[in-house]
């Protein structure tokens, strides 16, 4: 009882004020479905099965020569790249002059069970790139590469280095034996033959499952507690809600894409040693020779440095940079670090050679 | 051959699953046997293609039966891994915290070495070789389960003239193999075209 006399009030007051906030929750704000995450104008310019090729609308006017084409994770949706006025890398690239070129791979269904990484790599990123270069009438482009979309850019670059001016690898997934992260250790013990032959394409409910060992409790429990906290809080309650569709938003994987992706990366990290193929051709990173950008977040927690970094040492590039950012995956490429840092760093490294 | 029913009480599970499926199979077949007889003229074809189908049905449902013990195995494994990590976090939470917390500060610090703590005992579980190979084996357990229902769903299919998934997926790769020297051809073309009005 003498405890008991020796509780805060305020923890109390606390306590109501979050049950209010819960119930007021619907009336305050929108349900991800009602938000739209396409927030900069842009034009569908080519359509290969489900995938789309997206050209945003210039901002002012272009003043770098070289066209810049995002290629773009196969986790989740390209969205990211584009969350929000304040926050979109899109945006902010357009605002420095470039043009901005976004590879969206589309929703695969069980009919696509048999894309490959040739058909990633040599069809619909060599298509863009065909498309691009026709359009504007240069002979080489601007690439860049996020996460698992920087692997697909990766083995272009090995491929077809005489389409790429310059090649920026954000988060690459290159090194998966150094990977220190989480699911890397799913991956390695994955029997990925029985699961593609079984089910065919990589469902997303495995992907969820993959996002919720990382940080579960931070991430499970202590985000939303915070997001009903701050439901007052426009500004946040809108960033929140726009992650959290984007998070939820994950389309499935092609089957024999996925078998040779957690194989040749994480399993037997190929890669890195020279010796995956894609198709009948093997990649040599040696051969990637441009101009080479490589951005690294300290904190990623979904592809640990120690994964990506190896990329910018096993290149044949002469002029090449490595950037390390005090920040995580998501961080790198959406936040005000991306805008403050990231971007005006990779904007005057681009312009220099574009 | 020693009738299997004569066996005393001691069986295991797996023999007497064994023992189940050779029940099964024994009287499928001859059911199956049976109405490949005279007799049979009076069933037209469909109940001996009944016959057939109850066969690889009841085979893949025995089969499911055994998966399923391996199949619980690995997630008695799983939780008692989550739930092991849990007890070990919780005790480390209880060490560091007051029993009772006196005001919203406290609350607050409290809340954020329990997530600190958990996360950390968690991430550690998810990232040791242990979890990574029951949470293999459960998978794949879990696919097992999951290619028994395929196969008894191609029965069925095959039973009302559809095709099976494998039919399907053969049409599936071929379609794929079409299109994509189709759109080899179109994008050489493209190039050379490209070159040439240089």
């Amino acid at each position: 009882m003498q405890n008991e006399s020796r509780i805060d009030p305020k923890i109390i007051e606390e306590i109501l004020k979050f049950s209010k906030n819960v119930i007021d929750a619907p009336k305050l704000v929108a349900a991800p479905d009602e938000i739209n995450l396409e927030v900069t104008p842009h034009e569908v310019v080519q359509e290969i099965d489900k995938t789309r090729l997206l050209h945003y609308k210039p901002i002012i006017e272009t003043k770098h020569k070289t066209p810049l084409l995002i290629s773009y994770a196969l986790i989740n949706r390209f969205h990211i790249l584009d969350i929000h006025p304040q926050k979109s890398w899109v945006r902010n690239l357009l605002e420095q002059g470039f043009e901005v070129y976004m590879l969206d791979w589309g929703t695969p269904t069980s009919m696509d069970k048999y894309l490959d990484f040739d058909d990633y790599v040599n069809g619909y990123l060599d298509s863009s790139v065909e498309y691009i270069k026709n359009q504007s009438s240069t002979e080489k482009i601007s690439l860049q590469g996020y996460c698992t979309g920087a692997t697909i850019a990766t083995a272009y670059a090995a491929l077809h280095p005489e389409s790429v001016k310059n090649y920026i690898a954000t988060a690459p997934v290159i090194d998966g034996w150094k990977d220190t992260t989480v699911i890397s250790n799913l991956a390695k013990h994955m029997d990925v033959d029985k699961m593609v032959d079984t089910i065919g394409n990589m469902p997303p409910e495995f992907m969820y499952y993959c996002f919720s060992v990382l940080k579960p409790f931070e991430q499970g429990i202590e985000k939303y507690v915070k997001f009903f906290k701050n439901i007052d809080d426009k500004k946040y309650v809108d960033n929140f809600l726009r992650v959290e569709k984007w998070l939820g938003d994950t389309p499935p994987i092609p089957g024999e894409l996925f078998k040779q992706w957690i194989k040749d990366i994480y399993q037997e990290n190929l890669l890195i040693q020279n010796k995956m193929y894609v198709g009948e051709e093997l990649i040599d990173l040696k051969k990637i020779d441009m101009p080479m950008l490589t951005q690294v977040a300290v904190g990623d927690h979904l592809v640990s440095p120690e994964c990506s970094m190896p990329l910018h040492y096993a290149v044949g590039s002469e002029d090449k940079t490595l950037k390390i950012y005090p920040t995580g995956h998501v961080g790198m490429i959406a936040s005000s670090l991306s805008q403050k840092k990231v971007l005006p760093e990779m904007g005057t490294w681009l312009s220099e050679r574009s | 051959m020693q009738s299997k029913s004569s066996k005393n009480s001691t069986e295991s599970p797996k023999e007497m699953t064994e023992y189940y499926k050779h029940l099964s199979l024994f009287w499928t077949d001859i059911i199956h046997l049976m109405s490949s007889k005279p007799q049979a003229l009076t069933s037209i074809g469909p109940m001996r293609a009944f016959a057939a189908n109850s066969k690889k049905i009841a085979v893949e449902l025995i089969e499911i039966n055994e998966d399923l013990v391996g199949f619980n195995q690995y997630i008695t494994e799983y939780y008692k891994q989550l739930s092991n990590t849990w007890g070990i976090a919780q005790k480390k939470v209880n060490l560091k915290s007051p029993k009772i917390p006196q005001d919203v500060e406290q609350i607050e610090a409290m809340k954020r070495i329990w997530i600190d703590i958990f996360d950390n005992d968690f991430t550690e579980l998810f990232d040791s070789k242990k979890f990574g190979n029951n949470y293999g084996s459960l998978v794949s357990k879990e696919l097992e389960l999951t290619k028994h229902w395929n196969n008894i769903t191609n029965v069925i299919l095959q039973s009302v003239n559809l095709p099976s998934k494998e039919e399907i997926d053969e049409v599936y790769k071929e379609i794929h193999s079409l299109k994509k020297r189709v759109s080899k051809l179109e994008l050489a073309l493209k190039k050379e075209k490209r070159k040439n009005a240089k």
